[in-house]
């Protein structure tokens, strides 16, 4: 009688500190399991994020500043651009009718900001008809006193020897002047879009090779 | 057993990341909630050619268009039958692309490669006969090209890159003769 209740209270006691220390074990785990899953998920969000936005060598071709989706616009596109051109709410032609290179930085990688002075230098693409245009980071034109939102094959004054010299500025400048629009410092993205480009490969996807693609170089800023 | 603990972890996360990954990837486009089909469908009925706004600041329907392209727009539904689309194209520059609501471009007319300037098209699924209904002769009907829609409802859309800003005015009346409309039955198409 008198050894069974120190039975129980032993036992109760070892049961308790083992119940602690399995709470505790659990309790770990589960802290554990809960920061595993966090940062999965912010790791699995982020990369699809990024390889949706900013592309990959997966699904985009890189020239310089400029990015080009490939499959952009075609019913057999890989999951990320079908994901890519979701998201941006456009209605791009298929790299046979049509090319389309994005930037959003300078030749040397700076972002591209209204607050900077840019000189855009090329030359004219081998294309029937051909765009470089202006947006913010949203896609949206700029306003400007002058209504000017790109430069076309048509209207781009050239050089004697055939380059043509863009200034991307807020203020007038001479020759082809594309304006950045007034106001507080905002993202620009410069989109080329080249439709028909005559140099094509096997499957007829526009060729333009990457040293045609146009130099940004950023002059000075405010 | 406590020092592999952490590796498991890692494991386990980078699975679940590579799951996670993989599921929004693919369930994006159905989730995109303001796709290009969204925004055009927003603008008119189907089966009508609807010309787009001049692109300028605030009045985009989509991002990132051409400022230097004047557009017209056919969401065409074929639940009732095929859709007529036609156009006199000015120029070889003239583009008219087909689109499913997904933002695909399964199909394009590209104007340099025509012979006629006169656009003559029927969309239609591949289950939908095509009857030479609306067309004068069987002559005539050779220049009529069927563009064979994988969905029921979609889009086209007609480009005209402009080779001047004084072009301008020329191509929206350019492209007001466009005409987009049911197929079969004379009396159910509006005017162009």
């Amino acid at each position: 009688m008198t050894a069974l209740p120190d039975m129980p209270l032993t036992g109760a006691a070892t049961r308790t500190s083992l119940w602690r220390e399995e709470g505790s074990t659990s309790m770990r785990a589960l802290g554990y399991f809960i920061g595993t899953f966090a940062v999965a998920l912010i790791l699995g969000i982020g990369t699809a994020w990024y390889m949706i936005e900013r592309g990959s060598p997966l699904t985009t071709m890189s020239a310089g500043p400029w990015k080009s989706w490939l499959s952009e616009g075609n019913p057999n596109a890989d999951p990320y651009t079908r994901a890519h051109l979701a998201r941006s709410g456009r209605l791009p032609l298929t790299s046979t009718a049509a090319r389309y290179f994005v930037s959003r930085t300078d030749s040397w990688g700076h972002t591209l900001s209204s607050g900077c002075e840019y000189s855009v230098v090329g030359l004219p693409l081998n294309a029937r008809w051909w765009s470089l245009a202006v947006y913010d980071q949203y896609g949206s034109l700029i306003p400007n006193p002058s209504n000017r939102y790109s430069f076309n094959s048509e209207e781009m004054i050239r050089r004697a020897d055939g380059s043509f010299h863009l200034n991307l500025s807020r203020n007038a400048r001479p020759e082809n002047w594309l304006p950045s629009g007034t106001g507080p410092d905002r993202n620009l993205v410069l989109v080329l879009r080249a439709y028909g480009v005559r140099d094509t490969d096997i499957s007829g996807i526009g060729q333009i090779p990457a040293d045609r693609l146009p130099k940004i170089e950023r002059v000075r800023c405010e | 057993m406590r020092v592999r603990l952490p590796g498991l972890y890692i494991a386990l996360c980078v699975v679940l990341a590579g799951l996670i990954h993989i599921a929004a990837v693919l369930t994006l486009p159905m989730l995109a909630p303001r796709d290009a089909h969204a925004r055009l469908a927003a603008l008119g009925p189907a089966n009508k050619m609807i010309q787009l706004p001049l692109p300028a600041p605030g009045r985009q329907v989509m991002p990132l268009m051409a400022p230097d392209v004047r557009y017209a727009i056919c969401r065409y539904d074929l639940s009732k039958g095929p859709v007529r689309l036609k156009a006199r194209i000015a120029d070889g520059n003239w583009l008219i692309a087909f689109y499913t609501p997904l933002g695909e471009n399964y199909y394009t007319v590209v104007g340099g490669d025509l012979k006629r300037p006169d656009v003559d098209l029927i969309v239609a699924m591949s289950d939908q006969t095509v009857a030479e209904v609306g067309v004068d002769s069987p002559e005539a009907f050779d220049n009529v090209v069927v563009v064979n829609s994988p969905v029921e409802e979609g889009i086209a859309l007609v480009r005209v890159p402009l080779t001047g800003q004084s072009r301008s005015v020329e191509a929206e009346r350019a492209l007001k003769a466009t005409y987009c409309g049911a197929h079969k039955g004379s009396n159910q198409s509006s005017s162009p």
